[in-house]
């Protein structure tokens, strides 16, 4: 019994940070942009009210969909809870673990896009239709640089498992100022961005359906569907931020509470950094994204280059 | 301070990949101004631990001229010809990034069999420099604008100017500084150029009423 209990716990803590912090990043990034542009703004937990209040409400379903469209709110949070196992929470290691977990950490994200897609694609909607062909077409791209920065990582650690390429590992190399580690992390912040669905690449705020992404394809659901689906999001964005901030500073000091709170801290800032890249920045014009995202990839395939030169 | 040399190595080729994907003759030039700005420090970062009055000359001159002077050369001369700032590669944007991602990986492989006199302070200023020069040529060949193309022939130049500031111990001073003082020039004879072109153009076209820049016809 104590064997089992030992077992769930690391599980169970991962999903309460999660669960719970993940609307909190949200807040935060709301924050920071109202303060840019001179207001008070929501309340950083506004994202938890928001979710308490779909999560009350019914759903509605058209008559044209089908179980797809039922199933995909469930399969895409699923997905999440699933893949925020695979990723070290600073001291909380990854309760999951093995060698090639990487390859399965970015097939369920494919997975979780995938049911989104035929989600939309399902309601018949030629607006929903739109905004599915450019999730496919603008995921293509950045899942190359997410692959591009996963192969730079393992090379570094020369390990093919999530947790050692972003964990404990990796410091030595920061050490020395690894430049490869520069623009891996450069790139990978373009592919946080892209993959969810944040400023220079789609606002998440507007409801104009010629210009916007991932708003465009959740038009159609709704009530508790709708929680699932932004639940899902603010889970995915906090779980790239983890990777990112467990990249940027890997946290090796020995006390548990000091290294606890440089994550965090960490994680604070990059939401700030986010609200003021939002803030500062336009959303480009969707054929520049296209741009963004092989920059993205140029800078990743040019820290393989630099890896490979100086191993 | 080998790191350092590291990092500005690779910031400058990932800012002559940053000028590809841009569409704004603007932004590239601010973009090649940060570029040379951050060159700059070069020859102070490969002697960092004793730094001569030669380096703060070389260093100081360089930061000067070219993020300073050229970049204000290059301004005036587009805000004076009234030029549309878009500019029209003859291969798309997107093709020239993935293009400039070949071309870094080729420099690099060509600096693999490259044995070159006099010692390297960083295993990668010479592929980074090689790459740089690529990617200006590049731009060199892929922008049709004459203004385009003075601009990847900066980049060109920054790409020489970290080379040769690792082969600093083995080149004259005065070398470097004939090069800088002709770039100067060459950017200030272009910009006469391009604004008496432009002048001849439009007076053939519309003599009463030249537009400025920004103003409507």
């Amino acid at each position: 019994m104590s064997s089992v209990l030992s077992m769930a716990f690391p599980i169970l803590s991962h999903w309460l940070i999660v669960c719970f912090l993940s609307p909190l990043f949200l807040g935060v990034i709301a924050k920071v942009k109202a303060f840019f542009s001179g207001k008070v703004g929501p309340s950083v937990f506004q994202p938890y009210f928001d979710l308490a209040k779909l999560f009350r409400k019914k759903c509605v379903y058209s008559s044209t969909v089908t179980w797809i469209f039922r199933a995909a709110p469930v399969v895409i949070l699923a997905v999440m809870l699933v893949l925020a196992l695979l990723v070290p929470f600073g001291r909380f290691k990854a309760p999951v673990q093995f060698s090639g977990d990487i390859l399965l950490a970015v097939y369920l994200l494919a997975l979780g896009r995938f049911f989104m897609i035929l989600a939309a694609l399902d309601t018949g909607s030629s607006f929903e239709g739109m905004g599915a062909s450019r999730e496919a077409y603008f995921s293509c791209l950045s899942e190359l640089a997410m692959f591009m920065n996963f192969i730079t990582l393992a090379l570094l650690a020369k390990s093919i498992s999530l947790s050692q390429m972003v964990g404990a590992h990796i410091p030595m190399t920061w050490g020395g100022l690894e430049p490869a580690l520069l623009l891996v992390v450069a790139s990978f912040f373009i592919v946080l961005l892209a993959e969810n669905c944040r400023i220079p690449v789609d606002d998440p705020e507007t409801h104009l359906e010629l210009t916007m992404i991932h708003e465009v394809m959740i038009l159609d659901h709704s009530g508790v569907d709708l929680a699932y689906m932004l639940y899902a999001a603010a889970m995915k964005l906090f779980i790239f931020s983890g990777l990112l901030v467990s990249i940027i500073i890997p946290v090796r000091t020995g006390d548990h509470w000091t290294d606890m709170a440089i994550f965090f801290g960490a994680m604070l800032g990059l939401a700030v950094l986010i609200g003021i890249v939002e803030s500062t920045m336009a959303r480009l014009r969707l054929n520049r994204v296209r741009l963004l995202l092989l920059i993205s990839f140029a800078l990743a395939f040019f820290g393989l280059i630099v890896t490979l030169w100086r191993a | 301070m080998m790191s350092w040399i590291d990092v500005s190595c690779i910031l400058a080729v990932f800012l002559a990949l940053t000028i590809l994907a841009t569409h704004r003759i603007v932004g590239m030039i601010k973009i090649i101004a940060l570029q040379s700005f951050l060159l700059s420090f070069v020859p102070l970062f490969l002697h960092a631990e004793a730094i001569s009055g030669r380096d703060i000359m070389l260093s100081g001159g360089t930061m000067v001229l070219k993020a300073v002077l050229v970049p204000a050369i290059l301004f005036w001369t587009i805000r004076h010809i009234s030029m549309r700032s878009e500019i029209k590669p003859i291969i798309g944007l997107g093709t020239s990034i993935l293009c400039g991602a070949v071309l870094i990986a080729v420099a690099f492989w060509i600096s693999l069999s490259l044995r070159l006199p006099g010692k390297f302070e960083s295993s990668l200023v010479l592929p980074c420099s090689l790459a740089t020069m690529l990617l200006g040529f590049m731009i060199m060949v892929t922008r049709t604008r004459a203004i385009t193309q003075v601009l990847g022939y900066l980049v060109i130049e920054n790409g020489i100017f970290l080379f040769a500031s690792s082969l600093y111990d083995a080149m004259p001073m005065l070398i470097e500084m004939g090069i800088l003082l002709d770039i100067f020039v060459a950017v200030f004879i272009m910009a006469i150029v391009l604004n008496h072109i432009n002048e001849e153009f439009e007076r053939t076209r519309s003599p009463v009423h030249r537009p400025k820049w920004g103003e409507s016809q």
